[in-house]
């Protein structure tokens, strides 16, 4: 089975005697937690039967001025697709969690404008390896060992002692970094960006030169290269060019890629479905046309701007600042989770659903971009997918 | 927290090299404790004299671990374990055994692998085969270097 605990999509997840193998103590949590929760629908603030609940929710959507949708990073590209078809059919907002994280580097990718590739081929071709702001060992467990550092690959056989080079650039020391050969601990992503632009061209950088230099020489050395960018990375940089710039001049020395460390295991397949319908990625007003900043799910919050918010597989008053979540109680909120959380807690209409990779089968499009397909192994709850289609129907 | 390691056991010994065990020093003691080869109340000094009971109630906690030791020394801490599976993927034997899953990245593809992830958690099976295993042992470290939270050790370091 396929795990969808984290974006790294396990595939090879097995179950046998009510125990998980392979799985990283995140999937395990997600695995059997969904084996084990059991939450009932509710419809302002009374346990009600799934039916009445989906009733309630599409009566409250019926009546809303300014509706919103919000989520979808963690459901198939199905229901995702049915959550685009509702947000067109309301003239709603739509928005997911990629206009606060990997959004922007993303959309550089499907515009074609960095060059990405996918976690096989850095499995068998990467010598070089940066996480720039990111912790895999915490945020994506099994992607060092599944993917980029430890496996052998087709021509990378010699294991990571010999033929695999692993940098971390972050402002502290984390656990992946204690794996790293090497470490650089930098106060300021973008002027760091410049000083191994200026290395690569052949200038004496204004500061970090010692690490600049090594980083480029041992870019030089290699054969292919890759840059996985986190967080760190996203907000650290205030120009996506300068980034681009970099890349352009690292692909001059060698072949080099990067790939985002987005978290959601289906983020990049709601920005490629609503990117293949509107052109835009995230953020999106349909009774507008456009996608604009002030339309991103948290500064419709801060303004006030929503009535009713349908938010499927997400819990935004956990992830967001204080001051932004505290509004989401003022809107009438719809909640589909598989699991109690913060946001069921204030939910006006809660529906629990299937996890994705356990109850719901489908797609998803990992954040390297490619598709995985995955089976439902148990059908006892109603799906996000059959919910939406319900919601889609009656609207 | 303190490493189980012959020199920490050491200074938590008498250190009176008094020989009522049959060794030449406490050093030497210290390091067959972590062996296995000697245990700990063959120390009389330490077992008898009541001035001791603080040391001999701390080398107590520090050999615990030892108890669940593989054959070959391994020390599991599955409270620090986050199932990465880098343990799996850079042991060069489950490399060897399984080609096609544990070295390219997978999970264990059969039964002749010595770590594999069960529940989140790292353990140990067919210990017979580790490198560390029997007297002409070599003292690999696949393991225990790519594991940043420590969740393995071996008692001999």
């Amino acid at each position: 089975m396929i795990c969808t605990g984290c974006a790294c999509l396990c595939d090879d997840i097995e179950l046998e005697n009510g125990k998980v193998h392979n799985a990283c103590i995140k999937g395990v949590a997600l695995i059997k937690k969904a084996q084990n929760t059991h939450f009932t629908p509710v419809a302002d603030g009374r346990k009600v039967d799934g039916e009445k609940a989906i009733d309630e929710a599409i009566t409250k959507i019926q009546n809303s001025e300014n509706f919103a949708i919000y989520g979808l990073d963690t459901v198939p590209l199905r229901a995702q697709q049915i959550a685009i078809d509702i947000a067109k059919k309301t003239e709603g907002y739509i928005d997911d969690a990629s206009s606060l994280c990997m959004g922007v580097f993303v959309e550089e990718i499907l515009l074609e404008r960095i060059k990405s590739t996918t976690l096989e081929e850095v499995r068998d071709r990467a010598d070089f390896t940066l996480y720039w702001g990111a912790d895999p060992f915490n945020s994506h467990p099994r992607h060092i060992s599944r993917f980029t550092y430890y496996p052998r690959g087709q021509f990378r056989q010699k294991g990571w002692e010999e033929d695999r080079y692993l940098a971390v650039v972050d402002i502290r020391e984390s656990y992946t970094s204690k794996l790293a050969k090497k470490i650089i601990m930098v106060e300021n992503d973008e002027e760091f960006i410049q000083s191994l632009i200026d290395v690569a061209n052949g200038n004496t950088p204004s500061a970090y030169l010692r690490d600049a230099v090594e980083l480029i020489t041992r870019i030089k050395k290699s054969e292919f290269g890759v840059m996985f960018g986190g967080l760190g990375l996203r907000y650290g940089l205030s120009d996506i060019g300068l980034l681009k710039n970099l890349l352009d001049e690292l692909n001059n020395l060698t072949e080099f890629y990067f790939i985002p460390m987005g978290c959601h295991p289906n983020m990049r397949g709601f920005n490629e479905l609503l990117f293949a319908s509107v052109g835009e990625l995230n953020s999106y007003s349909f009774r507008d046309g456009i996608r604009d900043s002030t339309f991103s799910f948290s500064s419709l919050l801060t303004k006030e701007q929503i009535d009713t918010i349908l938010i499927v597989g997400a819990d935004p008053v956990a992830s967001l600042p204080f001051e932004i979540a505290s509004k989401i109680a003022k809107a009438n909120v719809i909640l589909l989770d598989p699991c109690p959380s913060y946001t069921s807690k204030i939910a006006d209409v809660v529906i629990p659903t299937s996890v994705s990779g356990i109850g719901a089968g489908g797609e998803m499009i990992r954040i390297d971009g490619k598709k995985i397909k995955f089976e439902a192994h148990s059908l006892e709850e109603i799906t996000d997918e059959y919910v939406l289609k319900r919601i889609e129907e009656a609207i | 927290m303190v490493k189980l390691s012959p020199m920490n056991l050491y200074q938590l010994l008498p250190k009176t090299n008094c020989k009522e065990c049959g060794e030449q020093t406490c050093m030497a003691f210290a390091f067959k404790l972590v062996s296995r080869e000697r245990e700990l109340v063959e120390c009389r000094p330490l077992m008898e004299d009541s001035k001791y009971a603080q040391q001999k109630k701390e080398l107590e906690e520090l050999l615990k671990p030892l108890e669940d030791a593989t054959e070959t020394g391994m020390i599991i801490y599955p409270e620090r374990c986050v199932g990465c599976g880098n343990c799996v993927v850079a042991c060069p034997v489950n490399v060897s055994e399984d080609p096609h899953g544990c070295a390219i990245g997978l999970g264990p593809k059969n039964d002749r692998v010595i770590l594999r992830i069960v529940d989140g958690k790292v353990q140990a099976y067919n210990v017979s085969t580790c490198r560390r295993f029997g007297k002409n042992k070599i003292l690999c470290n696949g393991c225990i270097v790519t594991c940043p939270t420590r969740a393995i050790e071996f008692a001999e370091g």
